[in-house]
């Protein structure tokens, strides 16, 4: 049964990291493609005002921008594809764990592996005491299983291996790997939305000071921008729950008590964990994804008051009812 | 003219469909012998330990030369062996010696406190643990092996190809550690 469901989630996972990096530039493309209009309606584009060139003169402007815009985008994807690793890293505040120091983690998860046939990834260690864990990473030469200071001491050897199993079996799903993706997709749009929101928020601010004649404008600005943070709202929620899905984590739960054939260990863990898992250093609501159980505070912000809905992590009880099950 | 065409047609499909099926038991094969590589390592690590176990030891249980002959005849004949069925039998075998080697030290407290022999005895259990590691692949990789040679309608062509079943890894479940004797029922 669970292998059946390993290869048809890494199939699913694959499908949509493919159609996520796909929909990208499309998506950018048409954002931009309004912008030019709205600009064009605006009165900000010249040859538009005269009559019957309206869409003409709009073409031939966004016609001259793509090629810059598919530059922008083909550089974000690269900077974001070297860099994702580091980036979690340090927004995370992970280094790496030494292996000399650490025999009995690295032994654990180098044994797992070899059992598993996989290779094995890297290893970090983020300096807190409450209990946490995740895997990071989009190919095999960047996965990483980050494990928290408190989950490595306060655990007992057959739990520590049972959440690496949770881990590994993350990565072996491509579960990690569609996560990124779609965490550097989002983070753009995010990104962007914060930044015409903050915009708003200045205009709204100055526009007692403009001039008359340049009034109008500014609203119509102003109200163009709201546009755009909007659908960029929405866009953002179906993007996530895109992603999410609670179903993998009880997957991951399975993939885990098949490894280490002792599903009691992880649910006992699982048990450990519940009672501390903040962990302070996490305040985005994406990076908080990829944790084994959610690391406390909700984050505020844009995506974060969309809320509820999209929980991340199925409640923990069952997961353990599930797993006793077993 | 068109039943010609219709026979070529179904030859065709039939011819792809047995490569479909020689190429698939191959890739198994492959990735069991690739599975026994990984072990092989590990064994060669055991093979490794042993003399240094002997030496130490040797000074401590001067009559236990039996048992520490066997050992290391074991060892080499572990040493020698070539095929991957001829390797999975030669390492049970030694194995069981490590086992009654095993037993016998037990009777040493003196040896139990040498350092060195302690230090030998935490690295022969990091290497038995992988090995159990490595053994559950090379398992599975052998069960999916197997499953294509017996299954239909693969096992019509397995016979032909030379594909025949093979042999797990198997220790009876005792992991050997030289830290724990083993349970011996009268």
């Amino acid at each position: 049964m669970e292998y059946i469901g390993i290869q048809a989630q890494k199939r699913r996972n694959d499908f949509r990291s493919m159609l996520l990096l796909f929909m990208f530039p499309c998506l950018v493309l048409g954002m931009v493609y309004i912008f030019f209009l709205l600009l064009a309606w605006l009165g900000f584009i010249e040859e538009a005002e005269t009559e019957g060139h309206f869409w003409l003169s709009v073409n031939s402007v966004y016609l001259n921008s793509v090629p810059y815009v598919l530059g922008v985008v083909f550089v974000w994807f690269t900077i974001a594809y070297f860099l994702n690793t580091y980036i979690i890293k340090v927004s995370t505040g992970a280094t790496t764990l030494e292996r000399k120091k650490n025999k009995r983690v690295y032994n654990l998860v180098e044994n797992l592996c070899m059992s598993q046939g996989m290779k094995i990834p890297k290893i970090n260690i983020i300096n807190d005491e409450s209990l946490n864990a995740f895997a990071s990473g989009i190919n095999e030469r960047t996965y990483t299983v980050t494990l928290s200071n408190g989950i490595i001491d306060r655990l007992k050897d057959e739990e520590l291996e049972a959440v690496i199993a949770h881990e590994l079996s993350h990565i072996r799903n491509h579960d990690v790997h569609l996560l990124i993706v779609s965490i550097v997709f989002v983070g753009v749009f995010s990104m962007v939305a914060q930044l015409a929101f903050s915009t708003i928020s200045s205009l709204s601010g100055g526009s007692s000071k403009k001039k008359n004649d340049n009034s109008d404008g500014a609203v119509m600005l102003v109200l163009f921008l709201a546009i755009i943070v909007a659908l960029i709202g929405l866009l953002l929620a179906t993007l996530m729950r895109f992603a999410i899905s609670r179903k993998r984590e009880y997957l991951a739960d399975a993939g885990a008590a098949e490894m280490t054939k002792n599903p009691l260990a992880l649910a006992s863990a699982l048990s450990k964990i519940a009672k501390d898992p903040n962990i302070e250093a996490v305040t985005r609501e994406d990076v908080a994804q990829l944790f084994i159980q959610h690391p406390g505070n909700k984050a505020e912000g844009f995506i974060g008051n969309l809320g509820g809905i999209f929980a991340t992590h199925p409640p923990i009880e069952k997961r353990i009812r599930i797993l006793e099950q077993f | 003219m068109t039943t010609l065409l219709i026979c070529l047609g179904v030859i065709l499909l039939l011819g792809i469909w047995v490569m479909t099926l020689y190429n698939r038991l191959v890739k198994l094969r492959n990735n069991r012998e690739n599975a026994f590589a990984d072990i092989d390592v590990q064994l060669k690590q055991r093979h490794d330990l042993i003399p240094q176990l002997v030496t130490v030891v040797k000074g401590y249980a001067t009559h236990e030369k039996d048992t520490l002959d066997r050992v290391v005849a074991a060892r080499n004949g572990a040493i020698n062996a070539r095929t991957i069925n001829d390797k999975i039998v030669a390492e049970n075998a030694l194995s069981s010696a490590l086992a009654g080697l095993r037993v016998t030290l037990e009777a040493y407290p003196d040896l139990k406190a040498n350092q060195n022999f302690l230090q030998l005895q935490e690295e022969i259990s990091d290497v038995e643990n992988k090995l159990a590691a490595v053994r559950r692949y090379f398992n599975s990789a052998t069960k999916e092996f197997n499953n294509a040679v017996e299954t239909f309608p693969s096992n019509i062509f397995a016979g032909m190809f030379g594909f025949k079943k093979e042999m797990m890894f198997d220790l009876g479940g005792q992991r050997q550690t030289m830290d724990k004797a083993p349970e011996i029922n009268f």
